[in-house]
């Protein structure tokens, strides 16, 4: 359609008329625009809320050689929770949780800084930086983790050179050492663009108040910022937590015998064609990231990470 | 900007911190392309200067075929996921129920990967039994492979996986536009299309092409669901995953790996200067603007 052919004419399409076209079919346009707008509830509702409700069904169907066929069993829950994968399970939430403890630590002040010291026109540049490693595929990145940390790799030379230590340290791969230091390596820039956003919660005026009334850092950070920022602190740990269990990469290059996650017992059972206990792994995954979203927003109210988009 | 009283080696020490750790996550990036210019490959104990790894990619014809295919896959998705990321952007600014269209299309982010593909997986098989039954029951073989693990299925999975991103980046950037500019468009007799494409498109369309080049590049490397809901060994990260398990990646990969992050640098560091040009421009202009104002 040209730009010269405005006219007053074109609005008879009623408000809902999306183009020029449907100027002449009205009710075809509002019905169109209706149904465009609800795509991709429906979508995410059909490809990925379904799935993942329906899991919770399938999680007690009965397991057949190739396949399953419904049922109420929970075979598929005993399976898991009385052999060694609950305690797999549970150890990555151990491991998961330090390393949502690391990267918080590494990644959130940096998410501070930025907010307050850099200008703003270049804020959102330098949280930019922060998806450059998304450039290179996961698999690729997580991959070349080995040969810095195996044991003639380049940190045991640089400590070996430096004299830090005298013998390679053999403890950093292929343990759940490795799979922490992989899942840092991956899932910092998440805590960085969390807290970025969480950091619009308090504002630089606060910072001002707070250096007037001779306020230390660690006490500004406790009291001031952690309570105004702490529902995108909990969005960004609690998106590490869950992918440290779910993703089953990390454990899989990085990590020994001992480390098995969620994600890695699903797709096991999976390649095993054992359908009801990926399930159930799947129903287990959702129903401990449902109840860590009802705690979480109980505490601290989720919906405000929401003001700075609306 | 600087207004506090901190001292200016502070300042200075936490831009050192921030830049160290991002050079720490691109630590593999770089060690992978360091590798990919040995001319004895990965884990030689000599290390001599190649391009010969670079002109060796595009003679693996495994690897080529499969760049081609996950490019395809790449480039629908992208076609699907922007229109979509969009309209869901737009409605959470119209609905009456924000809440529950932001929280529907933000949850893929909590959701991992595995886990995801893994109930999709089971939803395909399931909706294909499904389908394929009913066709057997009208007597017609049409439905069969409707829902077979295929390209279909593998897009859904990637939809799902960039939606939430291209639904942020744009809302973020719709963030800056005010609906009252559609009004007056409206009220000047333009459509509601001509009043998005002529006036409201033009000022987010930065949201809209760096959401199209960040899903470009995340379902270039995305693996998990691919694997899962393709199958096979006929993409990008599915073929460096099957040299792995086998005989070791081979030299061409660490090149390919290293030019697929070349490109992807390109981009977003294209993004990050075209963004700093262009809001050094505005800026020029809003000051050129209200510099009457102060003067006066």
């Amino acid at each position: 359609m040209n730009k010269h052919t405005y006219t007053l004419g074109t609005r008879r399409g009623g408000s809902n008329s999306t183009s020029p076209f449907f100027v002449a079919y009205p009710r075809l346009g509002s019905f169109i625009s209706k149904w465009v707008f609800a795509f991709p509830v429906i979508f995410m509702g059909l490809f990925f809320a379904l799935p993942l409700a329906l899991t919770f069904v399938w999680s007690v169907f009965e397991r057949t050689m190739f396949w399953m066929k419904p049922a109420f069993t929970l075979f598929a829950y005993e399976n898991f929770f009385t052999s060694a994968r609950v305690d797999n399970f549970l150890a990555s939430m151990g491991h998961s949780s330090i390393s949502v403890l690391i990267a918080f630590i590494i990644g959130f002040p940096i998410a501070v800084f930025v907010r307050r010291r850099v200008p703003q026109v270049a804020q959102h540049r330098v949280i930019l930086l922060f998806i450059l490693p998304f450039a290179v595929s996961e698999i690729i990145r997580i991959f070349a983790l080995r040969p810095f940390l195996q044991r003639n790799g380049l940190v045991n030379d640089v400590l070996l050179k430096i004299g830090v230590i005298n013998e390679p340290i053999t403890a950093i791969l292929f343990t759940p050492t490795g799979v922490i230091i992989g899942e840092v390596m991956s899932f910092l820039p998440f805590i960085v663009f969390s807290g970025f956003l969480a950091m619009e919660a308090v504002p630089k005026y606060v910072f001002e108040i707070c250096e007037d009334l001779g306020a230390g850092p660690i006490h500004v950070f406790i009291d001031v910022i952690m309570p105004l920022a702490a529902p995108g602190i909990f969005a960004g740990s609690l998106f590490i937590f869950v992918n440290g269990l779910g993703v089953a990469l990390l454990p899989n290059i990085l990590g020994g015998p001992g480390a098995v996650n969620a994600g890695l017992i699903a797709t096991q059972a999976i390649s095993a064609l054992d359908f009801p206990l990926a399930m159930a792994v799947s129903a287990i995954m959702m129903a401990t990231l449902l109840g860590l979203l009802y705690i979480g927003h109980r505490l601290f109210n989720l919906t405000r990470i929401l003001t700075p988009l609306s | 900007m600087n207004d506090d009283y901190s001292s200016k080696w502070g300042y200075r020490l936490k831009w050192l911190y921030t830049l160290l750790v991002v050079t720490t996550l691109m630590l593999p990036v770089f060690f992978v392309m360091y590798i990919s210019f040995n001319e004895n490959g990965f884990g030689a104990r000599d290390y001599d200067f190649t391009f010969e790894w670079y002109g060796l990619i595009f003679s693996d014809l495994l690897m080529m075929e499969a760049i081609t295919s996950t490019l395809n896959l790449s480039a629908i998705t992208v076609i699907f996921v922007v229109p979509m990321g969009l309209i869901t952007a737009k409605l959470y600014k119209i609905t009456q129920y924000p809440l529950a269209v932001i929280s529907l299309m933000l949850s893929p982010l909590f959701v991992p990967s595995d886990i995801l593909g893994a109930a999709l997986l089971v939803f395909f098989k399931n909706l294909n039994g499904a389908f394929t039954l009913f066709g057997e029951w009208v007597g017609v073989s049409w439905f069969d492979t409707w829902f077979d693990l295929g390209y279909f299925s593998a897009i859904v999975g990637l939809i799902i996986y960039t939606l939430p991103y291209v639904f942020v980046v744009i809302l973020i950037t719709m963030g800056r536009y005010r609906k009252e500019q559609t009004e007056a468009a409206r009220s000047c007799g333009a459509t509601a299309w001509q009043a998005f494409w002529h006036v409201e498109f033009p000022q987010i369309k930065t949201g809209v092409f760096s959401s199209c080049a960040f899903t470009l590049i995340l379902c270039f490397n995305e693996y998990t669901r691919t694997s899962l809901l393709k199958g096979g060994f006929d993409t990008f990260t599915t073929v460096l995953v099957s040299q792995m398990l086998n005989e070791g990646m081979s030299e061409q990969s660490y090149a390919m790996s290293s030019l697929v992050s070349y490109i992807a640098i390109a981009i977003i560091g294209s993004v990050i200067i075209f963004t700093l040009v262009r809001s050094e421009r505005l800026e020029r202009i809003a000051r050129a603007k209200a510099e009457p104002l102060m003067a006066s």
